[in-house]
């Protein structure tokens, strides 16, 4: 197991939990799909694996290493990318800063962009000199996609990368990143709604309800066929 | 319980300053008076600060004020007012609660300032003020005025003026009054209101509360109070000078409050009580030391304890949870 | 004609170190939300070190390299013991370093006493500069702020830590995900401002009185340079240090000087309080 979350809570109030005791595996190489109606602890356990929120109690493992409560850098450098919702591109730094910051955290990556990632999406390249704030929500979605993977992440966690952004573009998205992960062997955690990228990005589905994971799915035909599953967990 | 600890240690420490005079000699007990008007002026911030949140940066010139006014006209310098104290003092609360109501205004009104802003800007107005007071021959300018009379009975007698024991426990009524004063206003729906103001502004403006009018005028009570111990200073002290106005009081009197705890009116007392008894007591070589010593225990009671040293013993605050 | 040469340059000079003082601030707080109210002290600091060096024999000029390293590791004490514990809470980052300003000098008190010390002057004599003879250290406090403000200003915006800096100041949480050492960040932002309040104390010593009460005369108008011109903003500190700096000097040069800091102080107060973003985000 790559990610190993046992028994996690946390919260942002003293004494209300958001997460209550959530257990959480994923293999390494496996595209993971969170899934679950708004509330229910998501991002707030995106946030928690990523050290931008320190657990209550329980405990997170990564790659071996326990990172319960670690400093968000620490997370980073131990291989986590993250691409959280809302995007947080550094609106007035250019398309090539925001991606050099992706490397300049991280120890031996050095200062200057590769081709790559300009070669995966060749408007970044097209924009580079641009001040990131000024590009669509596409085009920024794109930048931060690469910013956190120019860091050489094991792992990967995407939160709502589809929210208002064409329905085309977010499929061209999901399918270079798949293609991506695939040749790196990059374990993905995807938070998601749309189940256009779900499909394209995701081996097995869990479904998330008030703080702990209730169900998880690997047939993931279920999800464009079993109207119960979506009724009960996604319609509001 | 019907008597909670912090009630009957606030009961103590009041019949404590009581029975003060029976230890102490005439010379340390008027010390202990001008304490106790120090203990005033702390009350006139502790409420501002710890009741509705607003740190101000410049609290002496509401002090410095009523010394001012309270040393002008018991010297006869407004002729057309006549020389009487309870004049003199009556002036100096108003006069202060004036400057505090229009730098309030100054400060609340439209948008309004809050925070860092609002700190630096009252620091700013502490330091021209104390500057332009250095510079007003009228009032005396850099040397201040001197001979300012003591405390006399208002009625006639052999001997107008007030004893050392006489002026203590004057001095000691006016604490305990305005303490009384200031401890019931914040039980009322308008104590309630102002700390709604200071756990959430915004979400109390939201709610449909006039926030400014209730800032400006906790503000104005809040400088009458500075004011009146002011007046009450100068006539102790015989004499006022720009310094009693200035930046290094008011952030003096910040570093009582805090020290003592800012959020319980009695604790703010105790803390200048405290700090400026060690000042006072110590000789000059130990005192540097005794300064060092509060900045370390104030920055120490900012980071780790905001109740102070005395805020959670004095606290009387009903049903508060821990 | 001389005296408007005079008077210009003696602006020129002020704002220059004025500048060195409001920019540590301004880093500091851009970076951690921090109002540094020992910044004055940070500056005194500078100035006895130059002092006591000095007393010792060492040669100025090394003093003045050996200022901003003593007093940027007193800036790291200082984040260790007292900063980072109030990270988030402004209004007690003003009154915990309101503290420190008092421990600081009440420190130099007891070790070196409450009297003035005084600094002899590195490059005595004059310069005739456009007619006017002007005293030739003078114009090496202005070159050396000059270069110190370029410096900071290649090291923040030119620079890969410069870059990180500014995303740290611009999205802490998100800096942070990408591997960014924050807690360093914070460390060596708040030991670089504070060498260069550090190195401003060293430079000026010569000039001023070098005595315990020093930091406030510098600290208030630093903080006012900052508020005027716009928190969060190098360009900001600029402004603000020249129209804080420029109008002491020019008003100083017509009237007594504590009138001309009444007026100041005065502008300075309308200016954050009607425009409380700064001059220089108020009218973009």
């Amino acid at each position: 197991m790559i990610l190993q979350i046992d028994q996690l809570s946390a919260g942002y109030i003293k004494g209300s939990q958001v997460l209550d005791g959530l257990d959480l595996s994923v293999a390494k190489g496996e595209f993971i799909a969170l899934l679950g109606r708004n509330g229910m602890g998501k991002t707030t356990l995106m946030r928690a694996i990523v050290g931008q929120l320190k657990p209550s109690a329980g405990k997170i493992r990564f790659a071996g290493n326990d990172i319960t409560g670690a400093a968000p850098y620490k997370a980073a450098r131990a291989g986590i990318g993250y691409v959280p919702q809302g995007r947080e591109i550094f609106a007035d730094f250019t398309v090539e800063e925001n991606l050099r910051m992706g490397l300049l955290g991280k120890p031996g990556l050095g200062a200057l962009v590769p081709d790559w990632p300009y070669e995966i999406f060749p408007i970044l390249k097209e924009r580079r000199h641009q001040r990131a704030g000024t590009m669509s929500g596409g085009q920024q979605q794109q930048l931060a996609i690469m910013r956190a993977l120019l860091g050489q992440p094991e792992l990967l966690i995407l939160d709502e990368p589809s929210e208002g952004i064409q329905p085309s573009i977010v499929h061209d998205i999901g399918i270079a990143l798949r293609d991506y992960a695939k040749e790196h062997g990059l374990t993905i955690l995807l938070v998601e709604q749309n189940l256009d990228l779900v499909s394209l990005l995701g081996h097995h589905a869990l479904f998330m309800e008030n703080g702990s994971i209730v169900e998880r799915v690997d047939d993931m035909d279920r999800l464009q066929n079993d109207a119960a599953l979506i009724a009960r967990y996604l319609s509001v | 319980m019907l008597l909670r600890l912090p009630i009957l240690l606030s009961l103590a420490f009041g019949l404590l300053l009581l029975l003060a005079p029976l230890a102490l000699d005439d010379w340390r007990l008027s010390q202990l008076a001008q304490l106790l008007t120090y203990g005033i002026f702390a009350l006139s911030l502790s409420f501002i600060w710890g009741q509705v949140g607003i740190l101000c940066f410049g609290q002496a010139i509401f002090f410095g004020t009523g010394a001012y006014v309270m040393a002008l006209v018991t010297l006869g310098k407004l002729p057309w007012l006549g020389e009487s104290q309870i004049l003199g003092l009556l002036l100096a609360t108003l006069a202060a609660g004036g400057v505090a109501f229009i730098l309030g205004l100054f400060l609340f009104g439209g948008r309004g300032i809050t925070g860092a802003h609002l700190a630096v800007v009252t620091l700013c107005a502490a330091v021209v003020i104390e500057i332009a007071t250095g510079r007003w021959g009228f009032v005396g300018g850099y040397n201040g005025l001197r001979g300012v009379p003591p405390l006399t009975t208002p009625w006639p007698r052999d001997d107008i003026y007030l004893s050392g024991l006489e002026t203590y426990f004057l001095i000691f009524a006016v604490l305990a009054a305005v303490y009384f004063l200031l401890l019931w206003l914040t039980r009322t729906p308008f104590g309630t209101l102002l700390a709604a103001i200071r756990s959430n502004e915004e979400r109390t403006r939201f709610l449909g509360f006039d926030v400014t009018m209730a800032k400006l005028f906790a503000f104005f009570l809040s400088g009458m109070v500075a004011g009146l111990a002011g007046g009450l200073f100068a006539a102790q002290f015989g004499f006022v000078s720009p310094q009693l106005i200035g930046f290094a009081l008011s952030t003096e009197v910040l570093i009582w409050v805090a020290v003592g705890g800012r959020g319980v009116l009695l604790a703010a007392v105790a803390g200048a009580l405290l700090v400026r008894w060690g000042e006072d007591q110590l000789s000059d070589q130990i005192g540097q030391y005794w300064l060092l010593a509060t900045g370390l225990l104030f920055i120490v009671i900012v980071v780790i304890a905001p109740r102070g040293l005395f805020g959670r013993i004095l606290d009387l605050s009903p049903h508060r949870k821990s | 004609m001389d005296i408007v040469v005079l008077i210009g340059l003696d602006a020129f000079s002020y704002v220059l170190t004025l500048l060195l003082v409001t920019l540590g601030l301004v880093i500091i707080y851009g970076m951690m939300n921090v109002i540094n109210m020992a910044h004055g002290e940070l500056f005194m600091l500078g100035a006895y070190t130059v002092a006591t060096l000095l007393a010792s024999g060492v040669p100025f000029w090394i003093c003045l390299l050996a200022a901003p390293i003593v007093v940027g590791l007193a800036g790291l004490l200082v984040e260790e013991f007292v900063i980072r514990h109030v990270y988030g809470r402004p209004i007690d980052t003003i009154l915990a370093t309101w503290g420190l300003s008092i421990a600081i000098k009440q420190m130099i008190i007891i070790v070196f006493g409450p009297a003035a010390v005084s600094i002899a002057n590195p490059v005595p004599g004059s310069v005739n500069l456009m007619g006017v003879d002007y005293p030739a250290y003078r114009l090496v406090i202005m070159a050396l702020a000059a270069a110190l403000a370029l410096a900071t200003y290649l090291v923040i915006y030119r620079s890969t830590t410069g870059l990180q800096i500014r995303a740290v100041i611009s999205n802490r949480a998100m800096a942070g995900s990408l591997g960014v050492n924050t807690r360093r960040m914070d460390r060596a932002t708040f030991a670089v401002g504070s060498a260069l309040a550090g190195v401003a104390g060293a430079i000026m010593s010569p000039m001023i009185s070098v005595d315990p009460q020093m930091g406030v005369g510098f600290l208030i108008p630093a903080f006012l340079s900052v508020l005027v011109g716009g928190l969060n903003s190098l360009i900001g500190a600029v402004i603000g240090a020249g129209t804080i700096g420029g109008t002491t000097s020019i008003l100083s040069a017509n009237m007594a000087q504590a009138d001309a800091q009444i007026i100041v102080f005065l502008l300075a107060i309308m200016i954050i309080r009607f425009v409380p973003q700064g001059l220089w985000k108020g009218f973009r």
